[in-house]
């Protein structure tokens, strides 16, 4: 039975790579990346093992990183292939005896699993001037990797039960985001605040040595400094956290082949929200419902992840600079950001998307709706980046430019955006999917598509981008009022050319869209 | 008003090198009720997405009402009203507020679509449900609201694809009295089903269709010739296996 469900995992990672071909030249090229970095990494291992003043906190770190990474990432962020989660095998009466050693033992299966492993061996390198102690650390970085791999498992069966429910998967987005947007900062915090590497290298590591991330890890410097009190302990730790997470893996996978699916409960919303406030017309009414996904919809707020973080990012690097001329790029930085996220819309909706289709709105309907929805949601935030810098820093001359600048690249992405959406569409994580996922094999198509659309803003940005560039060389309002007038002009003007073009292209290529919708790409 | 309601002309689809609809040419009579029945993958839905604007085809011209979908959709789709199969909705929405979206993007005034919207919901046995967001639907309750999406700018013809699928019978029997009526008033509609017991009761008109090929057309009974549809469909269609299937399976075996 075993062996089935091993030779079942193998075949599920075959055929996975056999549904397209794109697919399987990203995972190639992806791999092939993750081979290269694994290389490289090993050779810098290998050449430095001479200098390298603590491999032994090294090692911890590194362990730890790694069991953390597997324990956080996939259960919570990017989601396991879960072919294999035991609720599968509900119907086939398995004993759990059989069943569930057999998927703990299928969890290796996978490229990610693989790939951690040879990582690790690799990272080992470092102790290779001493032969017991390399022996040791490549049989720790192995536990190390069984290790991760098990607390991936446990963690994600454990996440599954409450994933089912929506409101558990949109909290956890939400606790996420502020663990990013929080996490940048508080790194550099500590690292600025230690006198030298040592000073939190030593600390960090000497704790994690005991805990089930970092306890392996920890066993070859300890054999290297001689410290065979601290190595009993360690292996001793190791085998029982291992043990113990083994036996919680086999009672919850027991548990997860009986349990029912859970249930959950309907959200509900009073009334007509806003679709009462907007006007009555098919521009209205795409308003209103792309209003109601801008707040309800995690995709949406993971195309605008990077707005908040922006200008805590800018302030902190600034601080350690002390020159904060980066926080004047906010506004157009976000308007870009902001105007650019409308252009996978029709990708979001899917084959809701048949609606628009069937009820013929039009074109240009369609465009400014889901335009006017993105405006609303992003201009105050806008108005604040944009104006906020030059008044907090007392450069009240440079007002108009930033305003200009900020507008500009606000609307002209709108514009340009509702051209590229009606275009081109790609795969992006389904409705109610975790907003995090990324369709694999996918990246490349993306990358090029938004590339091209970054390019074309840019290009289009120039007539602004010169008298804004020329107020801020020579302080100039004047010449501030300039990129104020153009920026308007052309933002408004290019706005409205892209809607109707926009428009245009979404009349003729409607059943297009639709069928590139039903597949997802 | 035209005497044809939907009229399909040699419309033609290829994917790759599978045929899914081969050449079908179908004139249904304004005022009918005309089942449309075929086997797994016959291409119903290929064609019935071809013939509401999902589906660009090959080859062939869809008229609406005498309007061609192709040539000028806006017009054609103002007097369609479609229920397609196999497509989510806009599901962050709650019911009440999808019907309304269906409404408003079509151009109706506010009232005139609050007014149907209600309607709507009282008939499909979704008024207190109205304010619960379509992703907690049951697949059921999901049909029902998409139907109400398809009806409230009251249509000419209706085009549903297994608009029965997932529904239970009361809700089913109400749905056939909306429609019953709706045909007596003049309107048209046109459903795909595997039930042809519901078929051969509900509808005035069948086509049979198989692997992209129209088998028979008509009224039903010149369809059925005599026989049940049922008889009738299977010995159009064929691939009924023989009774050798499988021996072991019954209960006293193990």
């Amino acid at each position: 039975m075993v062996a089935h469900i091993l030779k079942l995992k193998l075949r599920l990672l075959g055929n996975g790579f056999k549904r397209s071909v794109g697919q399987l030249v990203g995972v190639i090229i992806g791999g092939l990346y993750a081979l290269g970095m694994i290389t490289l990494l090993s050779a810098a291992s290998w050449a430095t093992a001479a200098e390298n003043p603590f491999p032994g906190q090294l090692t911890v770190i590194i362990g730890s990183a790694v069991v953390l990474g597997w324990a956080v990432i996939p259960p919570l962020l990017t989601g396991v292939d879960l072919t294999l989660e035991p609720a599968r095998f509900v119907h086939f009466g398995i004993p759990t005896k059989v069943l569930a050693p057999a998927l703990v033992l299928a969890g290796f299966i996978s490229v990610p699993a693989i790939l951690t492993v040879l990582g690790l061996l690799g990272a080992s390198m470092m102790w290779r001037l001493e032969p017991a102690v390399l022996a040791v650390a490549m049989v720790s970085a192995v536990a190390t990797a069984v290790m991760a791999v098990l607390l991936c498992q446990y963690l994600t069966i454990m996440a599954t039960a409450l994933r089912a429910k929506r409101r558990f998967r949109e909290l956890t987005f939400a606790l996420l985001f502020l663990l990013l947007v929080s996490v940048g900062p508080l790194l550099s915090s500590v690292i600025s605040a230690a006198e030298n590497i040592s000073d939190w290298v030593n600390p960090i590591s000497e704790v994690l040595a005991y805990t089930p991330f970092g306890a392996f890890a920890a066993l070859p410097g300890a054999l290297a400094a001689g410290n065979y009190a601290q190595l009993t302990l360690c292996a001793a730790l190791g085998v029982i956290y291992l043990a113990g997470l083994y036996l919680l893996l086999v009672r919850a996978t027991g548990a997860a082949t009986v349990a029912p699916p859970p249930q959950q409960r309907a959200a509900t919303a009073r009334g007509l929200g806003v679709f009462k406030i907007v006007p009555a017309t098919p521009t209205g009414a795409v308003m209103a419902r792309a209003l109601v996904y801008w707040l309800k919809d995690p995709r949406y707020a993971i195309g605008v992840l990077m707005v908040p973080m922006l200008p805590l990012i800018f302030w902190f690097a600034g601080r350690q600079s002390g020159d904060y001329t980066m926080m004047f790029l906010l506004g157009p930085l976000i308007g870009i950001l902001l105007g650019f996220s409308i252009s996978a819309d029709v990708s979001y909706d899917n084959t809701a998307f048949a609606l628009h289709v069937l009820t013929g709105v039009s074109g240009r309907a369609d465009r400014a709706g889901r335009v006017a929805a993105c405006f609303t949601i992003g201009i105050v935030p806008l108005l604040l980046a944009a104006t906020l810098p030059a008044i907090l820093s007392d450069q009240l001359w440079r007002l108009p430019g930033d305003l200009g600048l900020t507008l500009a690249a606000f609307l002209i992405a709108l514009g340009v955006a509702s051209v590229a959406s009606a275009r081109y569409t790609y795969a992006v994580p389904l409705p109610g999917e975790n907003p995090m996922k990324t369709p694999p094999g996918n990246g490349l198509r993306i990358a090029l598509t938004q590339l091209g659309t970054m390019g074309v803003m840019a290009v289009l940005l120039i007539p602004v981008v010169i008298p804004y560039v020329f107020a801020w060389v020579n302080q100039s309002p004047n010449a501030g009022f300039i990129a104020l007038g153009v920026g308007l002009a052309l933002g408004i003007g290019l706005l409205l050319g892209g809607v109707i073009l926009g428009g245009k292209w979404f009349e003729r290529r409607q059943p297009e869209l639709m069928q590139a919708v039903m597949i997802n790409r | 008003m035209n005497p044809i309601a939907l009229d399909i002309r040699s419309l033609a689809k290829q994917f790759g090198a599978k045929i899914a609809v081969d050449n079908v040419s179908l004139q249904v009579p304004a005022g009918s009720f005309y089942g449309l029945v075929g086997p797994n993958g016959a291409g119903k839905t290929t064609m019935l997405s071809m013939a509401t604007g999902l589906l660009r085809p090959d080859a062939g011209s869809v008229l609406v009402n005498g309007i061609d979908i192709w040539a000028d959709p806006h017009a054609a789709k103002a007097t369609l009203g479609v229920l397609a199969d196999g497509v989510r909705q806009f599901d962050r929405l709650t019911g009440r507020q999808l019907v309304t979206y269906s409404g408003l993007l079509r151009g109706m005034d506010r009232e005139e679509v609050a007014v149907r919207t209600e309607d709507l919901l009282r008939v499909m046995d979704l008024v207190q449900d109205g304010d619960k967001l379509v992703v907690d639907y049951s697949a059921g309750m999901t049909k029902k609201i998409s139907l109400a999406t398809a009806m409230i700018h009251s249509p000419n013809l209706l085009v549903l694809d297994e608009p029965f699928e997932a529904v239970d019978p009361v809700s089913a029997a109400n749905i056939r009295d909306i429609l019953n009526g709706y045909v007596q008033l003049g309107g048209t509609v046109i459903v795909s089903s595997h039930v042809m017991d519901l078929v051969q009761r509900m509808c005035t008109h069948v086509a049979v269709i198989a692997e992209g090929v129209l088998k028979a057309r008509g009224t039903v009974e010149e369809v059925r010739a005599g026989k049940s549809l049922e008889e009738r469909f299977v010995d159009l269609v064929g691939g009924r296996g023989t009774n050798e299937g499988l021996s072991w399976l019954r209960t006293s075996s193990n």
